[in-house]
């Protein structure tokens, strides 16, 4: 009993001033009985009530939808060049057919957006679907025309430790099957193919490790042909 | 073969994009966002204590639903249904996971600093049922604690003073101001403890 008291006291000083402890200490400290943790969970409690309380403050709604308007357009500005970059092999696919449907210029000035895009450290989702049967019947898919950045990692050698110093990985016509258990895993997360021919499409997908699971789960549901989502940490292929 | 069926994803996608860009898609998203950004923008401020960050949450959700196809609920006919306050708990439900994958990223130290959680809540309530039971906390506190056990705990939570400070404040020994903020805690867990 003295015991717990003693640690609850030891808790309560530390959240005083947690900057006095290092991340060991304090998970020490927190953890170090079933008393102590449920102590720290209830003040966790404690204080969400206080912020029940005071959050229950008037909320400007027009003030919030017109700020979300501002922020829109850029937004949807962004992704509507995602949208152009994955349409973009689409679109060469197309004109295989019917040549007159994309002007070789447009796409031209598109791929070398994306270039501009990717050398100024901005990581986007872009292109390159191409059906597994495809890749192995006609030769691999043109890649758009960007700079070759430094960091594109052959497939083989593809390294998941990017804690250090995360830098945005690129996935150059990689299954999905492949890439996205490695994504996963850095967020700890699972992944589950509901659909058992998604498992084949490749993609060109610059991954940045930086970001959240949910801007990547977003980032990828750019992809037309994707419907991604997430619960529980649990992704999960449509 | 691939290219006629590639040719009717393109129209495929193209017809997707039109939709999402309609007016109704767009009337749609404002009703939804002034029907429920004032409860949305409510629980993400108590579950990450910063208005900023809340705000950005819920305005996030919001840009991805406007990117997105998935929420509109369509009928046969293929005109947007208006939702139900019960079909929009699903707004609540991404607040309440992306406010903890925000958590989830953020440091050891700045976590306890704020009081949030420290490891992943397993056994997630109903929103519902998780603000009526801050209330709850709220009302015991109120008519349960006698001071000055609620002033020291009214002054920890609520204005964030330190126990140093709290016992300057109420004139207290340092020590005797964490006896009794420890025993209101514990007198607070043993009456919810499920």
């Amino acid at each position: 009993m003295e015991t717990t008291r003693e640690n609850i006291r030891q808790l309560l000083e530390m959240l005083d001033n947690p900057e006095a402890y290092t991340e060991q200490e304090i998970q020490d400290i927190i953890n170090r009985d079933e008393d102590t943790r449920e102590t720290y969970r209830m003040m966790v409690e404690a204080k969400r009530s206080s912020r029940q309380r005071q959050a229950d403050k008037p909320v400007d709604v027009d003030a919030a939808w017109k700020k979300f308007n501002q922020n829109k357009q850029p937004k949807q500005h962004s992704y509507n060049w995602m949208k152009i970059a994955a349409s973009l092999t689409f679109g060469r696919a197309c004109s295989r057919s019917e040549e007159q449907m994309q002007a070789s210029l447009s796409s031209r000035l598109v791929a070398s957006f994306i270039g501009i895009l990717l050398v100024s450290g901005i990581a986007f989702a872009a292109i390159q679907i191409v059906r597994y049967a495809q890749q192995n019947t006609s030769k691999p898919e043109e890649v758009i025309n960007t700079p070759k950045p430094t960091n594109v990692i052959p497939t083989d050698t593809l390294t998941t430790d990017t804690i250090a110093a995360p830098q945005p990985i690129i996935y150059d016509n990689i299954p999905l099957e492949k890439m996205l258990p490695e994504i996963a895993a850095h967020y700890d997360a699972k992944v589950t193919f509901v659909n058992d021919e998604a498992r084949q499409l490749r993609f060109r997908f610059v991954w940045n490790p930086q970001k959240g699971i949910e801007q990547v789960i977003s980032d990828l549901n750019q992809f037309e042909r994707l419907t991604v989502t997430l619960k529980d940490n649990q992704i999960t292929l449509e | 073969m691939l290219d006629k069926r590639i040719l009717e994803n393109c129209d495929l996608a193209n017809d997707d994009q039109a939709r999402l860009k309609s007016a109704e898609r767009e009337q749609f998203i404002e009703q939804l966002f002034r029907r429920n950004y004032s409860e949305m923008i409510h629980l993400a401020r108590v579950l990450l204590g910063d208005d900023g960050e809340a705000e950005d949450v819920v305005q996030d959700i919001f840009l991805r639903i406007t990117d997105s196809d998935i929420p509109p609920k369509r009928s046969t006919s293929g005109r947007l249904l208006p939702t139900g306050r019960k079909n929009d708990s699903y707004l609540l439900i991404a607040v309440r996971n992306a406010c903890l994958n925000k958590i989830r990223q953020m440091q050891l130290h700045e976590r306890v600093k704020n009081l949030l959680p420290i490891e992943d809540e397993m056994d997630l309530q109903p929103i519902d049922r998780q603000l009526e039971q801050l209330e709850e906390i709220s009302a015991f506190v109120d008519e349960h604690l006698e001071e000055p056990h609620r002033s020291i705990f009214h002054l920890r939570f609520d204005e964030d003073l330190t126990i140093a400070e709290i016992a300057r404040r109420l004139g207290l020994n340092p020590n005797t101001a964490y006896k009794y903020l420890a025993q209101s805690i514990q007198k607070i867990s043993n009456h919810f403890k499920h």
